[in-house]
């Protein structure tokens, strides 16, 4: 894994929001480098600018200065030819069937509606949304919503595939399934995946590298590497120590960013 | 079975219109028994030969204020809507004109556009702009700003994401807002067809009732009813349909 190309390089990006209270540093400096392939999780305390990172791999938040390299490019603005973006929840349009939100990329990139009906329609049964096509994301659950999500952004077929929390609105049953589901995808299309998360088991099981940020201004604080086998077991000796580890490093970081207290 | 009880309810108001009109003065109020034969002259065009006419000219007057008004609506609250800082300097403003009633405009509007249709359309036009720009202010606010997000990043520009996104989201709200609208236009010229003109729906109600023929009168308005529910149904059904489609 560490000798593939590097695909995504992040370059010392800082980024400052203005709010009410005065001017709050997001990110700081942070650097980090993803190869082809890779499962790379993003871990930390809550507001420590997760999203903001994967908001500028996805072209929607510019950096204040630093820059973010995909290819070696640098990002100016979305790339749906090389950035697909799966939401926290799901962002699905309530006035489109569930095929009809699978299509949505293809859509705007002009492909004609057969063939990007036929790219929707093969893609449901590896979702699990077989029989679910016509249905509008009212009728479904939020599992099943979250599959249209990520349907949608497998249709345009990127190399990147970048998920904001999404499992976090789940239930923890069936974010254990759908991660497992997601394991399954991803090794079949052999993307790219930047993956936050708030949830350690998650990480742990799904990752090939997973980096710990730090509380605010978020900083990558160290990263971890994987190389155990799928499927991996939450009880296997590696995975115990690990999460050990994981733990006493985002612990420290989750305790800084409450203000030292709980 | 809504459709009995509702004739039933109409058949027992008929029943208790008549028995109260034959004991009232016939100068203010008549039975049914004398209505229709009104109304039978008047759709004979014997009573009021120029109901064609005028009927045509009250409906182009409410075509021409709705279509302003749609119009005009429709760009003001884009226009206020996209923009916060313009949005909040003139949303409240627009709010509080829009509670001001609406007839106490109407003099200088006749003093503006004197007596004929022209005055008729700029109060049909005034009544409908407010609720149409009202909705699509609404609508903009009711917009879910991660869906905007999610186009943007699938690669939407600004065009897209007003007609794949905004418009869909808000479209309900938008209906409500012109359906509101179209009743207020067709009010508003009606209206102010009766308050001074010689030609049109309103005037031709002026004129009988101002005769004291009581049941030609009452036979123009159950014209003018018909149009009014007409067009209002006709609202209805495209909301209902809007309705189905989003959320």
């Amino acid at each position: 894994m560490t000798a593939s190309p590097q695909l995504i390089a992040i370059e010392n990006v800082t980024k400052r929001y203005i709010t009410s209270s005065g001017p709050v540093e997001a990110l700081h400096e942070v650097s980090l480098a993803v190869g082809e392939g890779e499962f790379c999780t993003l871990i930390g305390p809550s507001g420590c600018g997760k999203s903001t990172l994967l908001g500028m791999l996805g072209g929607l938040v510019t950096p204040d200065s630093g820059r973010v390299l995909v290819d070696g490019r640098p990002v100016t603005g979305p790339d749906p030819r090389r950035v697909a973006t799966v939401f926290q929840d799901a962002g699905l349009f309530p006035w489109r069937t569930t095929l009809e939100n699978v299509e949505f990329g293809l859509e705007l990139q002009g492909v004609r509606a057969e063939r990007r009906r036929g790219v929707a329609t093969e893609l449901l049964g590896p979702l699990g949304l077989r029989g679910f096509a016509g249905k509008y994301p009212r009728e479904l659950s939020g599992g099943m919503k979250q599959r249209v999500a990520i349907g949608r952004a497998l249709a345009i077929d990127t190399k990147i595939l970048l998920m904001d929390e999404p499992f976090g609105a789940l239930d923890e049953q069936t974010r254990l399934l759908m991660g497992e589901w997601l394991l399954d995808i991803w090794r079949r299309t052999k993307k790219t995946v930047i993956f936050v998360t708030h949830s350690l088991q998650e990480a742990l099981l799904l990752s090939t590298r997973i980096a710990v940020m730090t509380a605010r201004p978020g900083r990558i604080k160290s990263v971890l590497e994987l190389g155990m086998d799928y499927p991996r077991l939450m009880e296997s000796p590696g995975l115990v120590a690990l999460r050990a580890k994981l733990w006493s490093e985002i612990r420290e970081e989750s305790l800084r960013a409450m203000g030292g207290h709980l | 079975m809504t459709v009995l009880v509702r004739l039933a309810l109409l058949a027992a108001v008929l029943a208790l219109w008549e028995v109260a009109g034959r004991a009232a003065n016939p100068l203010m109020a008549v039975p049914p028994s004398a209505v229709l034969p009104a109304l039978r002259e008047l759709l004979l065009l014997r009573s009021y030969p120029d109901l064609p006419a005028s009927l045509l000219l009250t409906l182009r007057e409410i075509a021409l204020a709705y279509g302003l008004a749609v119009a005009a609506g429709l760009a003001c609250g884009f226009a206020l809507g996209m923009n916060r800082l313009v949005g909040r300097v003139y949303g409240p403003m627009l709010a509080a004109l829009y509670a001001v009633p609406a007839v106490v405009w109407y003099p200088s509007l006749m003093l503006f556009f004197g007596l004929d249709a022209a005055s008729k359309i700029a109060f049909g036009f005034l009544l409908g702009f407010f609720p149409v720009t009202l909705a699509v202010l609404a609508g903009i606010r009711q917009v879910n700003p991660q869906l905007v997000t999610v186009a943007r990043a699938y690669g939407a520009g600004p065009v897209r994401v007003f007609a794949s996104v905004m418009v869909p989201a808000m479209l309900f709200t938008l209906i409500g807002g012109l359906r509101t609208g179209l009743a207020l236009s067709v009010i508003g010229v009606i209206v102010g067809e009766i308050l001074g003109s010689k030609r049109g729906m309103g005037a031709l109600i002026n004129h009988a009732y101002g005769l004291l023929r009581t049941a030609d009168y009452v036979a123009l308005v159950l014209v003018t009813l018909v149009l009014i529910v007409g067009s209002d149904a006709l609202a209805s059904l495209v909301e209902r349909r809007a309705k189905r489609w989003t959320d």
